[in-house]
């Protein structure tokens, strides 16, 4: 057995050159990440992020649990938009049963919706508290209040704020309540408006352009190396979108843009992510025209449960709501890799079923870590007070980091 | 510390991998240990720019045991329009090796590959070669055992002292196994009781 000693928060290595350790609380780090740094009077010459603080074991757990089952634990791996988890796994175990095709219309619209709302909310979080690292108090509260308002649609179709666990393997859990649609409406109304705040006390802000231009720059070959996805990716110029790439859930039907920028610094994440938000509201609204009414769940009651009105009525829907509920359901065996674009980048899992009623293995391609993993670069030869705009501009989010 | 707790039993002699050529996601290419660096290195020089993501899969009973599979991506740099960048081709490389077996280290190739290759060193204990860092990222430095095997259990020595009725432990039997007939025993001699009050 080994250890290491606690490291020191300052330790002194020569002349003009230190160690300091950020964090694990340090409240700039979202979460709890050390960072180990080397700095040379002000400027950082080593960065070695620290992380698995939060481990928590989601994809041992993953595998003990049934099918339907372990999208619970798999919601709490990206606390922040539990929705595009629940989708990606959700959409992996759908290719393994062979029923992609037949998942009803409205609940892949609602899927999409949800996800998008999930994208705006996450990125309300990271532009509230990016903009606390920055000194920025205000832009908080109106980031989320902004979060409060789809917070509270998750509620009305969920149940629940955080983690509502309302997408399932073959559909959604039940239809969305009624004033569900009325109160989305009203948020597609007043988003516009919403947005203009934001852009007002952040984009234009001197300050946050001060501390955000030409810092924590990478360009389009290292950001590739380097395995980023998502915002942080197309800051540097590059338009993967797994939505537009691989398209899933009928995304192909929609109307949106990717915005990209070329400069690769901070700024250019940060005005991609603000695109991005716009682009989602699009999204948002072409899916409340088009929606459709119908089932939300796959006509088959050995994937889905049978409703709840039918059980108390017909004997075989209390056969079937037993079984699921007490042994599950079965997956053919077969691997398979989904991919789906996540707040923060491609988000993937590579699910691997030996026919039983438990997956076999539950591999999670989290965009945060790899995300997270390009600081050890990028944070070199900035000034150590530029750290927090490194690690914001990445958006990590530790659930997901250490899962 | 690992417990002392008997692993779940229970594991997959089958490989499961490229069985399901309907499921069209990637194409699947499956490597010796030794032919691995030289299949990679070939890939990036056709254009696979990004490793996505490395993963580990344990299916105990099978030989060999350990799957570390590399998901690829065909991603063109220098492009800033969705069109050129089109739908890149997924490749998923697979690699099959047995306990204290090793695999040459990508982090050389791809500066990402650092970080999921001490992860799956950390979980799975599979050793890369040459790897410059490699030491637990997950679990603390100084722990024993790794977790993610099947051999691995699911519950530590706190919740083992908690005494649990056999049908609670579900998660420990052989998947699709029936219940051990304990809980109908117990019922059944409860109802007998009762019946018995009644007369």
């Amino acid at each position: 057995m080994t250890t290491t000693p606690a490291p020191l928060d300052v330790v002194k290595l020569g002349e003009n050159k230190m160690l300091l350790s950020l964090g694990p609380q340090h409240p700039s780090t979202h979460g709890v990440l050390q960072v180990l740094t080397e700095i040379e009077g002000e400027t950082i010459t080593k960065a070695d992020p620290e992380i698995g603080y939060l481990h928590t074991g989601i994809e041992k757990s993953a595998e003990n649990l049934f099918w339907h089952q372990a999208s619970t634990v798999i919601e709490r791996m990206d606390y922040l938009s539990p929705l595009t988890n629940a989708m990606c796994y959700v959409l992996g175990v759908e290719k393994l049963l062979g029923i992609t095709d037949h998942i009803p219309e409205r609940a892949q619209q609602l899927r999409v919706l949800l996800c998008e709302l999930s994208r705006i909310a996450s990125h309300c979080v990271w532009l509230g508290t990016g903009g606390i690292d920055l000194g920025a108090i205000s832009p908080f509260f109106y980031a989320f209040d902004l979060r409060e308002n789809i917070l509270d649609l998750f509620e009305a179709s969920g149940g629940a704020r955080m983690h509502p666990n309302y997408l399932r393997i073959g559909g959604l859990r039940e239809d969305v309540p009624q004033g569900f649609l009325d109160r989305l409406d009203d948020l597609i109304k007043k988003f516009p408006g919403r947005m203009r705040e934001l852009r007002g006390v952040l984009q234009k802000n001197p300050i946050v352009q001060d501390r955000m231009i030409d810092v924590a720059i990478l360009s389009a070959d290292e950001a590739v190396a380097w395995n980023l996805t998502g915002p942080s990716l197309r800051g540097s110029g590059i338009a993967y979108d797994v939505r537009k790439a691989f398209p899933y859930s009928g995304y192909e039907k929609y109307d949106f843009e990717v915005p990209t920028r070329d400069e690769g610094d901070a700024y250019a994440r940060f005005l991609v992510r603000l695109d991005e938000m716009d682009q989602s509201m699009a999204i948002i609204r072409q899916v409340r025209e088009k929606l459709v009414r119908g089932a939300v769940m796959i006509d088959d009651t050995k994937v889905g449960p049978p409703p709840k009105e039918a059980i108390a009525l017909s004997m075989e829907a209390l056969i079937h709501h037993f079984k699921y509920v007490s042994e599950g359901f079965r997956v053919p065996p077969g691997d398979v890799y989904q991919a789906v674009e996540g707040p923060r980048g491609e988000l993937g899992y590579y699910i691997v079923s030996n026919g039983e009623n438990r997956p076999w293995r539950i591999r999670t391609r989290p965009p945060s870590f790899y995300n997270l993993q390009v600081l050890k670069k990028l944070a070199i030869g900035e000034l150590i007070a530029d750290m927090v705009v490194c690690i914001g501009s990445l958006d990590p989010v530790f659930g997901e980091v250490d899962r | 510390m690992p417990s002392p707790q008997t692993p779940p039993r229970g594991g997959s002699a089958v490989d499961p991998t490229a069985v399901r050529p309907d499921i069209d996601d990637a194409v699947i290419i499956r490597v010796e240990p030794a032919q691995l660096r030289g299949r990679l290195e070939q890939l990036k020089a056709e254009g696979a720019s990004m490793l996505l993501d490395i993963g580990g899969v344990d299916y105990l009973e099978r030989t060999p045991r350990f799957d570390v599979v590399y998901h690829l991506l065909k991603l063109p740099t220098r492009v800033a329009s969705v069109d050129s960048v089109a739908t890149p081709m997924r490749i998923r490389v697979l690699c099959g090796l047995d306990d204290g077996q090793t695999l040459p280290t990508m982090s050389d190739l791809w500066p990402s590959a650092d970080w999921p290759e001490r992860e799956i060193y950390d979980l799975f204990g599979i050793t890369f070669d040459g790897h410059p860092d490699l030491r637990r990222i997950q679990m603390p430095v100084d722990w024993e055992g790794y977790p993610l095997r099947k051999d691995y259990p699911l519950r530590g020595p706190a919740l083992e002292r908690t005494p649990r009725p056999d049908f609670a432990l579900k998660s420990n039997l052989l998947a699709g196994t029936p219940a051990s007939g304990k809980t109908a025993a117990a019922l059944a001699k409860q109802i007998a009781k009762i019946r018995g009050q009644a007369e």
